[in-house]
């Protein structure tokens, strides 16, 4: 990371533009390890019924909570409603106000419902959460949850757990541009260089999860997803060649023309 | 699962006989001493005296015998509003038409007796650690005993286990819990946890046999019980006074990273020492896992 080059999400400012899902992994060892090698500073969490009986640790336990920026989902939500009541559960168990709306809209693709996350959106923006909608990669609804006061709009790239990489390019590099609000692409991304690519398009940063936890090294993985996401973000900074001057719109010879020790 | 909750379907199907077990106090089990020919009086006197349930208990006599007095025994308690099992012996059960079946640890087993019983029937099983109440809790049972409290002559061979094990068995247990063992009098075990006092001599040979179910019938039902709740979907139970904190204590989990909600209400972390546990109260305990 560049010194000053922070994303500001509402009260967080975080040095990482990585932020690593705590889901699927092997075990709780290696989801400590992995956050450790990809120094993420904010990590995903969902929320879910205590077991009554018999084991009752969760994946979390080897983690102190008390380190990172957390992020609860709203996965599972099939509903504004849903939706809301986890995030206030989130709230009380927790130690911020942020929230990740996830309203599932379609059962088998667990692609997002844009009327339900709009609504539960607006309504935990009133209730005053940090919220950072799931949506779809469309961007005339990333534009109204931004105008609906979301901190950060999350378009997945592909469906939750697919790991098939970025879709729907266009798409995304549109949200990108147009959107008045950090974009953090989430979902779906399946290697770094998935998360290269959006860095370099401007993402303010990646969520991922299954991309890391179902790799055959996560720890590895981590390190390779939080390196891939640096890359991208200077190359950002630096202003790709293909977006500016001379070669924008054409073809250029990359030595000079004129000097030629010819005729 | 949430078999024996009155007000739930079941897996057993929902049934006034569940609602009526909910709502028993004092079991009556027949003892070994009394003559056979005087075994239908006494019921008749245990549930005028205030039996919510009736159990045959008679490990010896001839199987026609045993089913014409089972038969007897079924009609007696039919008429004084009380359940009426019997003891280990599934096909007494369907030959007497019971309203269920009482089995040891050692006996048919609790899946095979729901087979053949089918739905309807109550199955109770005795359990004599918290290890075997806990297990207990996966079976297609109705309520689970507990104990031996008190060394009993009726069961010479068994240890006693106190109140204790009364105590461990309700706090796990979905359906109800009946103490037994030693006793002869109906308090201590309800504020211990049990939702019913199960007896044989404390009635069985007293002079007096319907004022002594009676005597034991208001004991239990004046005693504090715990109350039962549904604790993230499952019926369980909770002791007199018992706070959300508490709870939260017995199930090894502390704030922060847990959130309670009681009847739908979240409830602050600031207020959760001072939020009581209510008789039917809807308590919801989450915590953080892994997510995206």
């Amino acid at each position: 990371m560049e010194e000053g080059d922070r994303l500001h999400l509402g009260s967080a400012t975080l040095g990482s533009r990585l932020i690593h899902g705590t889901g699927k992994f092997p075990s709780a060892e290696l989801l400590a390890q992995s956050i450790a090698a990809s120094e993420a500073e904010m990590i995903t969490l969902a929320v879910r019924r205590l077991h009554l009986d018999g084991d009752r640790r969760s994946e979390l336990e080897g983690l102190d909570l008390k380190r990172y920026h957390l992020l609860p989902n709203t996965a599972g939500a099939r509903s504004s409603e849903e939706a809301i009541r986890l995030a206030h559960l989130a709230r009380a168990a927790g130690l911020s106000d942020f929230i990740k709306v996830e309203v599932v809209g379609h059962e088998a693709t667990l692609l997002p419902d844009p009327l339900a996350t709009f609504e539960a959106t607006s309504r935990l923006v009133a209730e005053g959460f940090t919220v950072l909608p799931y949506t779809s990669d469309d961007v005339a609804l990333a534009l109204r949850l931004a105008e609906a006061g979301a901190a950060a709009v999350m378009p997945g790239a592909a469906p939750i757990g697919s790991t098939l990489g970025v879709l729907n390019p266009h798409n995304i590099r549109l949200i990108i541009q147009e959107c008045p609000v950090p974009v953090i692409v989430d979902a779906g991304l399946g290697s770094p260089s998935d998360a290269l690519r959006v860095m370099e398009w401007g993402a303010a940063g990646v969520l991922v999860n299954t991309g890391i936890a179902r790799a055959k090294d996560p720890v590895g993985m981590a390190r390779a997803f939080a390196a891939a996401v640096e890359i991208g973000r200077l190359a950002h900074r630096a202003g790709l060649a293909g977006e500016t001057g001379e070669a924008r719109h054409g073809y250029g010879a990359s030595s000079p023309t004129a000097g030629m020790p010819l005729g | 699962m949430t078999v024996g909750d009155p007000g739930e379907e079941t897996a057993l199907g929902p049934g006034p006989l569940r609602a009526r077990l909910r709502a028993s106090r004092l079991y009556v089990v027949t003892d070994d001493l009394t003559p056979l020919e005087k075994v239908p009086e006494l019921v008749r006197e245990a549930v005028a005296g205030g039996a919510d349930l009736v159990q045959l208990r008679r490990k010896r006599e001839p199987w026609a015998e045993l089913v014409e007095l089972a038969r007897s025994l079924q009609e007696c308690c039919r008429r004084g509003g009380a359940i009426f099992l019997v003891n280990d012996h599934v096909d007494l059960a369907l030959a007497a038409q019971a309203d269920g079946v009482h089995l040891g640890q050692g006996d048919a087993t609790v899946q095979e007796a729901r087979e053949r019983l089918g739905e309807r029937p109550l199955i109770g099983l005795s359990t004599h650690t918290p290890e075997q109440a806990l297990k207990a809790q996966l079976l297609p049972l109705d309520y689970i005993a507990a104990g031996p409290v008190r060394a009993t002559p009726t069961k010479p061979d068994s240890v006693e286990v106190g109140f204790q094990q009364v105590t461990a068995a309700a706090l796990v247990s979905r359906v109800p819990v009946v103490a037994i063992g030693g006793l002869d009098e109906g308090a201590s075990a309800i504020e211990a946890g049990a939702d019913m006092v199960a007896v044989v001599r404390a009635v069985c040979a007293a002079p007096a046999p319907r004022l002594a179910a009676s005597r034991l019938r208001q004991e239990a039902a004046g005693a504090t019980s715990w109350r039962w709740i549904q604790l993230n979907g499952e019926p369980r139970k909770s002791p007199p006074g018992e706070t959300v904190l508490q709870l939260l204590a017995r199930l090894g989990v502390e704030p922060p990273g847990v959130a309670v909600e009681v009847d739908g209400r979240i409830v602050p972390q600031e207020r959760l020492a001072n939020e009581p546990v209510a008789e039917g109260a809807v308590v919801e305990v989450v915590h953080f896992v892994g997510g995206g």
